[in-house]
């Protein structure tokens, strides 16, 4: 699969200027814009320029350059927008209310009473089930492989995208649930 | 998530600010860390089900979890807002978050996952350390996120825009031709410039953290935040 662009994605048409946009900030790698139906004015979206459909397939390096871009954004909303708050929203997955095909970064700027909520009900779960989880989760951590600071050093100067190297089965597993999508 | 602290009096605000300016910046930090739950769980002085843990950031399980192996990923040094993080701390948090929403849609069975952060009380920021949530999600879950859809008038969104591109410092503006911005007041100018991720001396790390203060110090994160980030 090549990440570089989709021909139906639209935000692949945005950062192709071939949908308008308000930019706000662009580099290499990344392109960050104004939605123009955001939840709250100022709300940003901030994508890599590759085409990932989802945030697994986006390399730590890329990941870690689109994050520092976010919270300088977020920075930004707080000192010329006057916001009394920022979130930093992800969604991964149609369950976790993804709507487009192609990883994006939310920046909102809040107000109190704004009429956003991502607040949850806690669910009460027994020590058993807790345990289970933690368990199942443990299993799977221990394989992350991160070494801060090289992945920092790389982080800041390695411009150049660089394809996922997921398995072919690993990529069906993984984009099977964005089919769906527009 | 933990509660909120409890307010505190007027009485017991000055009592505290007047120890706080007594204190060097090293009893300040040790101030922050006592007064900090999530402080403690790291220290290992309050019990928790850890996830994950390398040099800089510690994965907990939430005990008022949104869904079963909601993880509360904290940041080892204690810092109340995410502006306050140097840049390549900040590249480290999330390239752990997206390997733990890996880790749970191989090991417990979820279609997806949300990453979340709050900065500032009107934001949900509940907790005065900073906490990335990763957040599982199947379908009708009963996490009911709301984000509303405000469109916004063509001027509006010039106006916003420019701002923003101006505030994130000219160096970083796109190429296009862009209407210049005139500022409202003069103050524009004390907005501070932002940093090359790479230039950042330690000097400028220092200089951030207290910009930041300032910020804390607006968005009224909590009582004692703010004391910190007050004059």
């Amino acid at each position: 699969m090549t990440p570089k662009s989709s021909e139906r994605c639209v935000v692949c048409q945005i950062i192709e200027s071939r949908i308008p946009s308000k930019k706000i900030y662009e580099d290499e790698l990344a392109m960050a814009v104004l939605d123009v139906n955001g939840a709250n004015p100022g709300h940003c979206f901030i994508m890599p320029k590759n085409h990932y459909p989802i945030i697994e397939q986006v390399p730590d390096d890329e990941i870690g350059r689109l994050f520092q871009i976010s919270n300088k954004i977020s920075v930004a909303i707080f000192e010329s927008l006057g916001a009394q708050g920022t979130n930093i929203f992800v969604a991964n997955g149609i369950p976790a209310g993804q709507t487009v095909a192609h990883f994006t970064i939310n920046v909102i700027p809040r107000k109190e009473n704004d009429g956003i909520n991502l607040q949850w009900k806690p669910k009460q779960l027994s020590e058993e089930e807790m345990s289970t989880v933690e368990l199942k989760l443990k299993d799977e951590t221990k394989n992350i492989g991160i070494e801060p600071e090289k992945k920092a050093k790389k982080t800041l100067k390695t411009l150049e995208p660089q394809p996922v190297a997921l398995s072919e089965e690993e990529e069906t597993y993984f984009a099977k649930q964005m089919r769906r999508l527009p | 998530m933990p509660q909120e602290q409890q307010e505190l009096s007027e009485e017991q605000i000055r009592a505290l600010q007047e120890k706080i300016k007594q204190m060097s910046p090293e009893e300040l930090k040790e101030f922050q860390k006592k007064q900090c739950i999530f402080c403690q769980i790291i220290a290992g002085k309050v019990q928790s089900r850890k996830i994950y843990e390398d040099e800089k950031v510690f994965g907990i399980l939430d005990i008022n979890p949104a869904n079963p192996g909601h993880v509360l990923l904290l940041t080892k040094e204690h810092y109340s807002i995410m502006p306050q993080i140097p840049n390549d701390e900040i590249a480290h948090v999330f390239v752990v978050a997206k390997s733990l929403s890996n880790s749970m849609l191989r090991g417990i069975d979820v279609q997806g996952t949300n990453i979340i952060v709050a900065n500032g009380i009107a934001a949900g920021q509940k907790a005065q350390h900073f906490i990335t949530h990763v957040i599982p999600r199947k379908e009708n879950d009963g996490v009911d996120f709301v984000l509303p859809q405000k469109a916004m008038e063509q001027s509006e969104i010039e106006a916003i825009g420019n701002k923003l591109i101006s505030a994130l410092g000219a160096r970083e503006k796109p190429e296009e031709k862009q209407e210049a911005w005139i500022p409202e007041t003069s103050k524009k100018n004390e907005v501070p410039e932002f940093k090359k991720p790479e230039a950042l001396s330690k000097k400028e790390a220092g200089k951030e953290v207290k910009d930041a203060g300032r910020i804390l110090s607006e968005i009224k994160l909590d009582d004692i935040a703010k004391l910190l980030g007050g004059k």
